[in-house]
């Protein structure tokens, strides 16, 4: 492991309010609740999981106590289908093997709204950001008590949450908060997205 | 001569996050009675062929286009640049293997007048993730071509909707008219470009940029922001015109 100081970006001398202050800062980047959806949600699943360990390593070190933030696994699921077809594409989706997917995608003649919705996660996960948020919107309106659909649509009209305001954490005052928020706001966990 | 902010801010990027900075005094090539302070850096040279390279191109596609006056002048000038695209295509063989290809799907989209919006500007995209510097951990690569990407979309969008107006009076090809109409709302457009704005700054956020990291948050957290609110509104435009924003005193 790295120097625990180091990750946190302060010295060892540092009082014990600014190794929070670091700690708290840091967490904020990079908790889970900015980065869902992204594709880059992996790093920085790694990084949280390195300012914890940091912090945890130093509040051990210095004989204190104090919890970590958790971090909220983003890992892809086909949890959300019943269709082998769509479990397939679903699969490729989570494996970023696009071109499957959209092979796949191309093979069904039923364009209904699970098709549309998996047509906008492919064209999210090329960066297709307009194209994407007009599969959802039709997602949801063949389907409108889907949760999963209307989650992946209020993510877009928000501009992908976490990043989109300016000021780390989206602006939000506490990422607990924020984290608690949108756990009630997104009830069913193991979605296509978190 | 063909420097601009888009290729400054690659430069910044290009830029390896430790190590000192070495600057020299200079005469400018344009205009050779100033003497400025410059930086001698690999990044820079790199973003200066980046940049040479996709003038070219650019300047070949009008030669093509254009007609009158516009087509020859674009054709002066790319006589003028063909010393120094042979030098940057030399150091940069695949960069401009990748620009002649994007440029190539950019023209075959603009004749079919793709009325999508994300197509057009991912073969835009394309080309600065081209551009990505070589880095030996896989995580600061991917987060590198997230950034490059959504930069290269967001300036191929904004770059669209300045030019609204002109395309408009010309016929010209534009993603953003046939998209949402001759007088868009642009509440779906700053949508779209807000969400790149976003994952370049959830990008940012992963990559070790070392001393560059404050001017690159600044310009990701305050410069596109302000640039995407002006130019709907025509002040981008004003500005230009007006250089408000001239590094001259």
């Amino acid at each position: 492991m790295n120097d625990p100081y180091s990750v946190l970006g302060v010295s060892p001398n540092a009082s014990d309010e600014e190794v929070k202050r670091a700690y708290r800062e840091l967490a904020r980047k990079y908790h889970p609740d900015n980065y869902q959806n992204n594709p880059l949600a992996d790093l920085a699943e790694e990084k949280m999981k390195a300012v914890n360990e940091a912090y945890d390593a130093i509040q051990k070190q210095r004989q204190g106590g104090g919890g970590t933030y958790g971090s909220q696994s983003a890992s892809y699921s086909s949890s959300g289908t019943k269709d082998p077809a769509f479990a397939r594409i679903r699969s490729a989706v989570s494996a970023g093997d696009l071109q499957l997917a959209d092979r796949l995608l191309s093979e069904i003649s039923d364009h209904g709204a699970e098709w549309h919705f998996l047509s906008g996660a492919v064209a999210y996960r090329r960066g297709w950001l307009d194209e994407a948020r007009q599969h959802y919107q039709i997602a949801c309106q063949l389907d409108p008590g889907n949760m999963e659909y209307r989650q992946a649509l209020a993510m877009m009209n928000n501009a992908g949450g976490g990043f989109s305001s300016y000021g780390t954490g989206g602006g939000m005052s506490d990422c607990c908060t924020t984290y608690l928020c949108l756990r009630c706001l997104c009830p069913f966990d193991g979605g296509l997205f978190c | 001569m063909i420097l601009n902010y888009d290729f400054t801010f690659l430069a910044l990027l290009l830029a390896p996050a430790r190590g000192e900075s070495v600057t020299c005094r200079h005469r400018c090539h344009v205009v050779p009675t100033r003497r400025c302070m410059c930086e001698q850096s690999p990044a820079l040279e790199q973003a200066a062929d980046t940049s040479v390279i996709l003038t070219y191109w650019q300047l070949e596609d009008k030669v093509r286009d254009e007609k009158g006056i516009a087509r020859l002048k674009a054709a002066i000038v790319k006589c003028l640049l063909s010393g120094a695209y042979r030098k940057a295509a030399a150091r940069q063989p695949e960069f401009a293997g990748v620009v002649c290809a994007q440029l190539e799907e950019l023209r075959r989209l603009e004749q079919e007048r793709c009325a999508c919006v994300d197509r057009p500007a991912d073969a835009f995209a394309r080309l600065l993730v081209a551009a990505a510097p070589a880095l030996p951990d896989e995580g600061q690569r991917r987060a590198m071509e997230q950034l490059l990407y959504h930069l290269g979309r967001w300036i191929y969008l904004v770059d669209a909707r300045d030019d609204l107006q002109e395309d408009l009076k010309s016929g010209g090809y534009n993603p953003v008219a046939l998209r949402w109409g001759d007088a868009p709302e642009d509440t779906e457009l700053d949508l779209t470009l807000t969400h790149s704005v976003s994952l370049m700054r959830s990008a940012a956020a992963l990559l070790e940029l070392g001393r560059q990291t404050e001017i690159v948050e600044n310009v990701l957290n305050y410069g596109l922001p302000a640039v995407q609110k002006a130019v709907p509104s025509g002040q981008w435009k004003q500005m230009q015109k007006h250089k408000i924003w001239s590094n001259k005193a």
